[in-house]
């Protein structure tokens, strides 16, 4: 290969180029780059990911009407294309309800500390006590069979 | 550039289940998605959030994906995406009732998600080169780039001998085969401006 390209034949270009390259690296917090690598846990497990679809501290639309009765309450809805999760953050706890209502086992997976795995009703309610602390998803599997992964939450 | 064939067996391995090659993807291609979360000015806590989402959807698709050399393009327009999803849910928050809006117009945003990814696989190729390169010259061009850049009498090596060795690493640096698919997009670049000439030396 004797192709050389305009601007890197010239030593002071090539050093600069290189320099760039090297800066735009060490820009990125190793954190960022190990939430990456771990994120491979994830590969060949079936779950299906979540999204955050609503977030009553962000999100203006009007509350549906299941939660007209506690519109001061912190409500967030994760949605995939089979399964929600809603959540509601109580004082002590955060509740929560798959839908369709089914039975489930749902695993709390803080960014770090051990995972909590608290099993739902039969119709689908769990409750996670205490809420934790820092970010956390929820990996929810139904009796069923169907596997959800949320994304992070904050609280 | 698109057709690099080790991002190509990467992805087939990590596609695979090989970890290893999913790590190297990761430290290939995340300065390619904070770079863009950054183009959004988006804050940090709201970057990890972006990341989250694009590396678990890039875990549930790297299997399927049908062309492995497009990752990047898909990378950068995954990570757009979440960004501006992001940024959607805030400003709904903070003005309520006025209509989402992309802080890019779209020709903007494909310009840049374009340079982007060109800057992003020439970076990874440098940096690829770069590592591969004896320790001496890891630790002279390292020396020379530090900043403030030092005076060549700070080194321990006599001054006249810097010139030359810096000429040789660089030398060796533009010659790593990392570079030459690097190399052969932009000298296709040239080709349309001038003909192929003998005008180097």
């Amino acid at each position: 290969m004797n192709i050389v390209a305009r601007g890197w034949d010239d030593d002071d270009t090539l050093l600069a180029a290189l320099n760039e390259a090297l800066r735009a690296r060490r820009a990125v917090p190793p954190e960022f780059v190990e939430a990456g690598k771990s994120a491979f846990a994830w590969h060949n497990i079936d779950a299906e990911l979540a999204q955050l679809t609503y977030d009553s501290s962000r999100d203006s639309e009007l509350v549906p009407s299941v939660r007209t009765e506690s519109a001061s309450v912190r409500a967030l809805t994760f949605s995939s294309s089979h399964l929600t999760i809603e959540l509601e953050v109580t004082p002590g706890s955060l509740i929560g309800q798959v839908i369709p209502a089914q039975p489930a086992v749902v695993t709390v997976q803080p960014r770090s500390g051990a995972e909590t795995v608290v099993p739902s009703d039969e119709i689908g309610l769990f409750s996670i006590r205490p809420i934790p602390p820092g970010p956390f998803r929820l990996y929810c599997r139904t009796d069923a069979g169907l596997d959800v992964l949320t994304g992070w939450i904050i609280l | 550039m698109r057709d690099d064939p080790s991002v190509i067996a990467l992805v087939a391995r990590a596609g695979d289940g090989d970890q290893d090659a999913w790590d190297e993807l990761i430290e290939r291609y995340s300065p390619l998605v904070w770079s863009i979360c950054a183009r959004y000015q988006l804050n940090r806590q709201d970057i990890d959030g972006v990341g989250q989402s694009v590396w678990l959807l890039l875990v549930e698709q790297i299997g399927e994906l049908r062309e492995p050399a497009a990752l990047p393009g898909w990378l950068a327009t995954t990570t757009r995406r979440e960004c501006l999803r992001i940024l959607r849910a805030a400003r709904r928050h903070e003005h309520a009732g006025l209509p989402p809006e992309d802080p890019m117009p779209s020709d903007h945003a494909a310009t840049m998600i374009e340079e982007e990814v060109i800057a992003a696989e020439r970076n990874a190729a440098l940096r690829a080169a770069f590592a591969e390169l004896p320790r001496t010259c890891h630790e002279l061009l390292s020396m020379l780039m530090s900043d403030p850049p030092p005076a060549y009498t700070d080194v321990s090596a006599t001054p006249g001998s810097i010139g030359p060795t810096r000429a040789r690493c660089l030398d060796r640096l533009r010659r790593s085969r990392h570079l030459a698919a690097a190399l052969a997009e932009q000298a296709e670049d040239i080709e349309v401006t001038e003909p192929r000439g003998e005008h180097r030396g």
